[in-house]
C-alpha cells in the first residue's frame, strides 16, 4: 500500500464525499460538517497527491447564467483506488456520507 | 424569488476577508485562489437567498466559513518549497548572524530602559575626585580628620569646590545613611527634583530611598521620617537616575559642619591640574595649618576612573578568555587572501557584537545592586561582575570560533546537509566522520568523529570548483 493510500479519516471522508458527487468546496463542507479551514487544505493536499483533480467550469455557461465561474473537484483513477482501500480501512465511511445529491 | 440588487454586508465582508487572506498566498496562485473562494461565497449566498434561508444565522455561518480562507492560504504558503528554501538560506547567511546579535543588543537596550549604566560610562565627569587616606603604617583605608576640610577649602588654589561627607553603613533593609555638608550637592553638580537643599538638620532622599521609604509620596516633603533610630525632616528628593556613592537607596543627612569622626572629601579640581600638583598642595596645607603629616598617605579616585571599573574588569575577563582560547582551539596564521580577510572581518564583527552585548547586558544586570566606592557586600561590585564577564567572554569567544568553523570558507553561510561517513569502529583502516556541504556548492568540510592528537588539521575543508555548483541550490 502506498503512502497516499493511508488517508486520515477526515481526508477519506472528503474523498468519499467528492466521489458521491459533491464537487464544490462549500458543498463538501455542508455534507461532511467539516469547517472550511479543514476542507480546503485537504483538497489542496489531495490534489497535489493526484487523488483528485480540479477544473474550472466552462466560462460561457457561467456567463450565460450571470454568475461567477466555479471550480469543481473530481476523484481521479488513483483517488478511486485509494478510496477503495480507505473504505476497507474505515468500514463506516460510506454510511457517514449521504447519497449523492447530484 | 428575484436576486437582490446589492450584495449584503456579510458577502462584502467575506469577500474582504478573502482579499486579506489572499495576501498570504503565493503570487502566482493568488488570482485563481481568490476567484474560487469568491465564487463559492457568491453561490452560497444565492443558494440561501433563493431557498429563503438567508437569515442572521446563515450570514454569520458564511462569514465564519470564510475565515477558513486564512488556514487555506497559510497551507498554500507552507506548501511552497521555495519559501522554506529561502528561510533556510536566510538562517544560514552570515548577515543573519550579525543581524540577530544586533537585535539582541537592541532588545537588551529596550528592556533596560536605554542601557543607563553603559551610558554613564560615556558621560563621566573627569574633574570630580574622591579623597581619602591610607595610613603609611598599613591597615585599611580610612577617612580624614574633619578640621582639614575648611583648611583645604580656604587655602587650596588647585581645588574649585570641596565638601566633606561621612558614611554610616546600612544594616539589613535600612537605606545607606550619608552625612554631608550642604555644599556636597553643588560639588557633585546635582539639583533636587523636588524641594530645596537644606542648610542644616534635614534629609535629602535619593529617588530609590524616596520610593522605598515614602512610596514616592510627594506629600512626604516637609514631614518627619525615621531613619536609623532618628527622626529627620525631608527637605528634597534627588532626580530619578542620579546616584553617586552607591546605587542602594541613600538618605543624605545635611549638616553645616561635620566636626566629629573621620570624613571623606568630595572635590572638584580646577582644569589642567595634575594629581601630583594637587597632592603636593594638599599635603603642604595639611602640614602647615593642621600639623598633619600626610605625605604619600592621601588617595584619590577620579569619578571617571570609578565609573570605568566595569570596563577594566571586562578587559581582564577578555584577556583571560583570549589566553584560554589557544588551549582549546588551534589557530594557524595563513597568507593574506581576500576570502581569508573577509572571514576574519566577519569573525571580528561577530565577536565584537556579541562581546558588546555581554558587556552591556551584564553591567545592566548587576547595576541595581552595585556600589562602587564602598567596600560593600554587594555582589554587583567587583567579584560578581568579574565572574559574569569571565564566563560571558569565554562563552562568546568559544561560540564565535565554533560558529566560524561551521561556516563555508568562501561565502560564510552555515554548512548544511550533514552526512555520516564510515563507521566509528574502523578508525584504524578507514576514515570515519561527518561531511558537511556548503549549500552554494563552494566546498565540503570533513569532521572526523575522533581527531587523532598527531593530526595537525583534524578538520579538512575541500574546495569544489564551479563544475559542482549545478548540483546545489544556487545552481538550480
Amino acid at each position: 500500500m502506498s503512502d497516499s493510500a493511508k488517508l486520515s479519516h477526515t481526508a477519506a471522508l472528503i474523498l468519499q464525499t467528492i466521489d458521491n458527487g459533491c464537487s464544490y468546496g462549500f458543498d463538501i463542507m455542508d455534507e461532511t460538517g467539516l469547517p472550511s479551514g479543514t476542507v480546503y487544505p485537504a483538497l489542496r493536499r489531495m490534489e497535489s497527491e493526484g487523488l483528485i483533480s480540479s477544473q474550472w467550469e466552462p466560462e460561457k455557461k457561467a456567463l450565460a447564467e450571470q454568475r461567477p465561474v466555479r471550480k469543481y473537484y473530481r476523484v481521479t483513477r488513483e483517488g478511486s483506488h485509494v478510496l477503495e482501500q480507505s473504505q476497507k480501512r474505515y468500514p463506516l465511511l460510506a454510511r457517514l456520507t449521504s447519497k449523492s445529491r447530484r | 424569488m428575484p436576486s437582490p440588487a446589492r450584495r449584503p454586508f456579510a458577502v462584502v465582508l467575506s469577500d474582504c476577508l478573502v482579499g486579506v487572506a489572499g495576501l498570504l498566498t503565493p503570487k502566482e496562485q493568488r488570482s485563481d485562489w481568490k476567484r474560487e473562494w469568491r465564487a463559492e461565497i457568491w453561490h452560497r449566498w444565492q443558494f440561501l437567498w433563493h431557498a429563503g434561508m438567508w437569515n442572521r444565522r446563515e450570514k454569520f455561518g458564511l462569514v465564519r466559513g470564510t475565515l477558513g480562507a486564512f488556514q487555506d492560504a497559510v497551507w498554500l504558503l507552507k506548501a511552497q518549497e521555495s519559501l522554506w528554501q529561502g528561510i533556510r538560506e536566510w538562517a544560514r547567511s552570515p548577515f543573519t548572524c550579525l543581524g540577530a546579535l544586533g537585535i539582541l543588543l537592541l532588545v537588551t537596550a529596550a528592556l533596560s530602559g536605554g542601557l543607563p549604566a553603559t551610558r554613564e560610562l560615556l558621560s563621566a565627569r573627569s574633574d570630580l575626585l574622591f579623597i581619602w587616606m591610607h595610613p603609611s603604617g598599613g591597615g585599611h583605608d580610612k577617612g580624614l580628620p574633619p578640621d582639614l576640610m575648611p583648611a583645604w577649602e580656604s587655602r587650596s588654589r588647585q581645588i574649585a569646590k570641596l565638601a566633606a561627607f561621612q558614611i554610616a553603613r546600612a544594616s539589613g533593609d535600612q537605606p545607606l545613611l550619608v552625612t554631608v555638608q550642604p555644599e556636597f550637592f553643588d560639588v557633585i553638580g546635582v539639583k533636587p527634583a523636588i524641594g530645596t537643599i537644606p542648610r542644616q538638620g534635614a534629609v535629602v532622599l535619593d529617588y530609590r530611598a524616596w520610593r522605598s521609604l515614602t512610596h514616592a509620596n510627594p506629600a512626604a516633603l516637609g514631614q518627619q521620617l525615621r531613619v536609623g533610630g532618628n527622626a529627620y525632616k525631608v527637605a528634597a528628593v534627588l532626580p530619578k537616575n542620579f546616584w553617586i556613592l552607591s546605587r542602594q537607596p541613600t538618605v543624605y543627612v545635611v549638616r553645616r559642619e561635620i566636626t566629629t569622626g573621620l570624613v571623606f572629601a568630595m572635590a572638584r579640581q580646577k582644569p589642567g591640574v595634575t594629581q601630583q600638583q594637587l597632592n603636593k598642595e594638599l599635603v603642604k596645607i595639611a602640614q602647615d595649618v593642621c600639623y598633619y603629616s600626610l605625605d604619600s598617605q592621601l588617595r584619590y579616585a577620579a569619578w571617571t576612573s570609578v565609573l570605568l571599573t566595569p570596563l577594566r574588569l571586562f578587559g581582564v575577563a577578555l584577556a583571560l578568555a583570549g589566553l584560554m582560547a589557544p588551549l582549546v582551539f588551534r589557530f594557524r596564521l595563513r597568507a593574506f587572501r581576500v576570502a581569508a580577510a573577509r572571514r576574519t572581518l566577519f569573525f571580528l564583527a561577530k565577536a565584537a557584537l556579541a562581546l558588546s552585548w555581554v558587556f552591556a547586558a551584564f553591567l545592566e544586570l548587576s547595576r541595581s545592586e552595585s556600589a562602587i566606592l564602598l567596600a560593600s557586600k554587594d555582589p554587583g561590585d567587583g567579584p560578581f561582575l568579574v565572574w559574569l564577564y569571565v564566563l560571558g567572554t569565554m562563552g562568546v569567544l568559544f561560540w564565535a570560533v565554533a560558529d566560524q568553523r561551521a561556516r563555508c570558507r568562501v561565502c560564510l553561510r552555515l554548512l548544511a546537509f550533514p552526512v555520516r561517513v564510515g563507521c566509528p569502529g574502523c578508525l584504524l583502516l578507514d576514515w570515519s566522520g561527518t561531511e558537511l556541504f556548503c549549500s552554494e556548492g563552494h566546498g565540503v568540510l570533513h569532521v572526523p568523529h575522533m581527531a587523532p592528537s598527531w593530526d595537525e588539521e583534524a578538520e579538512r575543508w575541500i574546495s569544489l570548483d564551479e563544475s559542482w555548483q549545478g548540483l546545489f541550490v544556487s545552481g538550480k
